[in-house]
């Protein structure tokens, strides 16, 4: 199994989230993560969406299927070493009173995370980083009681030079500025 | 007080409010404006407001009641493909939708144009679970091309515009309009303005193909021994039939058609070699494997045309014709992938390849019409003892109607023997439901063409099991004073399951057979004429009766029950296994 990051630059409107997804439901492809935003483009949005399959023949025509909606605008799949991605990780550890105190320092420089709440009895810690440097923390962390953790879906960026724009018409890209 | 006094009384008159148009009235004139003249439909509580409105506008819309929406749905397929245009059908919300669903993804599967237009509840009512409310956005989502809700009365030019426009461009395809009961009701806040849409920034079908494309094609088609055209339906649709005739008169290529490619080329033209599929035709489904070149034009491998995908053309190099770039590599990889309209491609690779003959390559085809003539045609068409069989029919309507007419088939065994034993001679004469196969399409797909097409012949062939899902269209026929014809071959049987069973689940007749009703009685009963044929020496004068009855006819003949359709290339084996008995 080979991990894809499928990035779809589309209009902004109602539906088109479910629009996507079942091109991937009707052939049975598990969505392992979804991030929808807009982008530096006004009215275009981003879906950045990972899967893992075994054959990249399918996923190039999975990728035509989605390029194939009418509201679509630019469809890329990527490799993992095609882009730069990142996501983000919240975890909130139990403080209560004589529990073993949190090593701040080696958060904060090892495993480059912060802590950015303090609760009564518990603190909130952000991680950002790929999938392998979350869970190294994540095991790091098992040694204090972990009352809640979640991860974002991943966002990237493709590392090649061409943005977007060069898949459009400058003149029609205009629309959209 | 003097000052004021002096001013003119029609000064001070109060100006009223400009008043619009509501929503269901910019419906209506957007349809005009798009050139819309027949719409399909049935009324409903969610759709009242249009209908009230189209009260007004009888004289400009011609407005076709069916029976059942499924009827609009096909109705209006029918109507799409003779007019090669949208066909526009209305209906109401809820059980009015959702009734329309089978005749939607029918559309989307064998890319035919079409506006539905649904009523839905008022906007403050969506997700309350309102009388007659569904979820039609969310149902029709992967049956269409573009869906859209109209929720502002505002938006309704601009949405219908765009509607009109992703229907018919690239590809065509179903594009269903969910409208609120209050966009319908509510009045616009600005004047009326319509502009049809000339393109979309998101969408934007290539038509004219790229030149590298063209040329590697060319070198291909230019240096092939034994190349071989596949022409789908992409050819109609385009309306590129003389322009697949130019290219393939000047390089002597032999020219197969998948089921809904039929009629692209007359049948007796000396480069047609016949039709693919798994009831196609002998040679055209076995040459495939001895091609050193497959040209597919507007075709997108269907597997009823490849078999056993995995075996098909494995020796040939492909060139793929296709304005659907998704079809590209889907099914078949291609060596040269030309994106494009049909008829700009054929046009553009014109000049680019050279004359040609390929006589011995040609002649390879007819050994195997030898055989499947000796086989298979010669026996069903000369029996001089039994039933009437099904090709005896067909063959005679062939030479009747000078293969002139507007076929239009349901799905079975009826269609299979409809498109072997026709032999087409003009283009666009084949109305079928080849992706989706859905039985009941015949009969209001039949009216619809005959609507679209008032000057043509148009005979539905119909089975009997089929006419039973959508018979209630005749009353639709009746009242629009359409002369349609319709043959029901009748076997008693669900035909063509019957031969699955018969063929691979050893006779194991598992509910298939009918009981059926008086078909002609039925017929009668809604004031149309019809007649049963159940003897070979009569069929003739049968035919004749139908065809010169002034108005619409059904004619029912009753034909041998366990007739089975060959060749045949049973299903998930490869085309060089196709059986002959």
């Amino acid at each position: 199994m080979t991990t894809y990051t499928i990035c779809i630059f589309t209009e902004n409107t109602i539906g088109l989230l479910n629009r996507i997804t079942i091109i991937f439901t009707r052939r049975r492809i598990n969505i392992e993560s979804l991030t929808v935003s807009e982008t530096e483009r006004k009215g275009v949005s981003r879906f950045t969406i990972v899967i893992k399959h075994e054959s990249r023949d399918e996923v190039e025509k999975l990728v035509r299927q989605i390029r194939k909606i009418v509201e679509v605008l630019a469809v890329f799949g990527y490799l993992n070493d095609e882009i730069v991605f990142n996501e983000i990780a919240l975890f909130k550890i139990s403080t209560p009173l004589k529990s073993k105190p949190l090593d701040v320092e080696t958060i904060n420089q090892h495993y480059k995370a912060w802590v950015v709440y303090w609760g009564l009895d518990y603190v909130v810690i952000e991680k950002t980083g790929n999938d392998t440097d979350i869970f190294d923390f994540f095991n790091y962390l098992k040694q204090y009681e972990i009352l809640e953790f979640v991860r974002s879906g991943r966002v990237a960026v493709g590392k090649t030079e061409k943005g977007l724009v060069e898949y459009l018409p400058e003149a029609e890209w205009a629309y959209y500025l | 007080m003097e000052a004021i006094a002096s001013i003119k009384p029609e000064v001070l008159e109060i100006q009223p409010a400009p008043t619009y148009i509501n929503g269901s009235q910019a419906l209506l004139m957007s349809l005009l404006a798009e050139g819309v003249d027949t719409i399909f439909g049935y009324p409903g509580g969610a759709i009242m407001p249009v209908y009230d409105a189209l009260y007004d506008y009888q004289d400009q819309i011609n407005h076709i009641l069916v029976r059942h929406e499924q009827g609009a749905g096909h109705a209006a397929q029918g109507y799409a493909r003779m007019q090669g245009r949208a066909g526009v059908c209305l209906v109401t919300s809820g059980p009015g939708a959702t009734n329309l669903v089978t005749s939607i993804a029918d559309a989307l599967i064998d890319s035919t144009p079409m506006v539905c237009l649904v009523g839905q509840v008022a906007k403050k009512l969506l997700g309350t679970d309102a009388f007659q409310e569904a979820d039609v956005m969310g149902v029709t989502m992967p049956i269409t091309k573009w869906n859209y809700q109209i929720t502002n009365a505002d938006e309704v030019a601009e949405v219908i515009s765009k509607a009109f426009y992703i229907a018919q461009a690239g590809r065509p395809g179903p594009v269903l309009i969910d409208i609120t009961k209050s966009a319908q009701l509510e009045l616009m806040t600005q004047p009326f303005s319509y502009e049809k849409c000339q393109t979309i920034v998101s969408y934007r079908p290539r038509l004219v193909p790229k030149q590298d494309q063209l040329e590697v094609a060319a070198q291909l088609i230019n240096s092939a021994k034994k190349p071989y055209v596949l022409v789908g339906h992409g050819v109609q649709i385009a309306k590129a039939e003389d322009e697949l005739q130019a290219f393939v008169e000047k390089t002597g290529i032999p020219v197969a058609t998948t089921l809904l490619g039929q009629s692209t080329i007359p049948t007796n033209h000396p480069l047609y070699v016949g039709w693919l599929g798994m009831h196609g035709n002998y040679g055209p489904n076995v040459m495939t494997d001895h091609a050193d070149l497959i040209i597919a034009i507007g075709m997108r491998f269907d597997d009823r045309v490849t078999g056993d995908a995995s075996k098909y053309i494995k020796q040939a190099k492909v060139v793929h014709i296709e304005i659907d770039p998704s079809e590209i590599d889907k099914i078949i990889r291609a060596d040269a992938p030309v994106v494009g309209d049909a008829k700009e491609v054929l046009k553009a690779l014109l000049p680019l390849v050279n004359k040609n003959d390929h006589t011995v390559w040609r002649n390879e085809f007819r050994k195997y019409d030898a055989i499947e003539n000796e086989v298979i045609t010669e026996p069903a068409l000369n029996n001089p003892e039994g039933k009437i069989r099904m090709p005896e029919v067909i063959d005679l309507l062939s030479k009747k109607t000078n293969g002139e007419a507007v076929l239009v088939t349901d799905v079975g065994q009826h269609q299979m023997m409809a498109s072997r034993y026709y032999h087409f001679r003009r283009p666009n004469s084949l109305v079928t439901s080849g992706g989706m196969g859905t039985m009941g399409f015949a009969l209001p797909a039949a009216f619809g063409a005959q609507v679209g097409a008032p000057d043509r012949q148009v005979v539905a062939i119909i089975g009997d099991g089929c006419f039973q899902m959508t018979l209630q269209e005749l009353g639709t026929i009746v009242q629009n004073k359409q002369p349609v014809k319709a043959i029901i071959l009748n076997n008693n049987f669900l035909g063509m399951v019957r031969q699955w069973q018969q063929l691979f689940h050893q006779r194991r007749y598992s509910f298939v057979e009918l009981q059926n009703p008086d078909f002609i009685t039925i017929a009668r009963g809604f004031g149309m004429d019809g007649q049963t044929c159940t003897e070979r020496e009569k069929l003739s004068e049968a035919l004749d009766t139908m065809l010169n009855h002034d108005g619409p006819f059904l004619l029912e003949v009753i034909v041998e029950k366990e007739e089975n359709v060959f060749p045949m290339v049973p299903a998930g084996t490869s085309v060089s296994q196709i059986r002959l008995s």
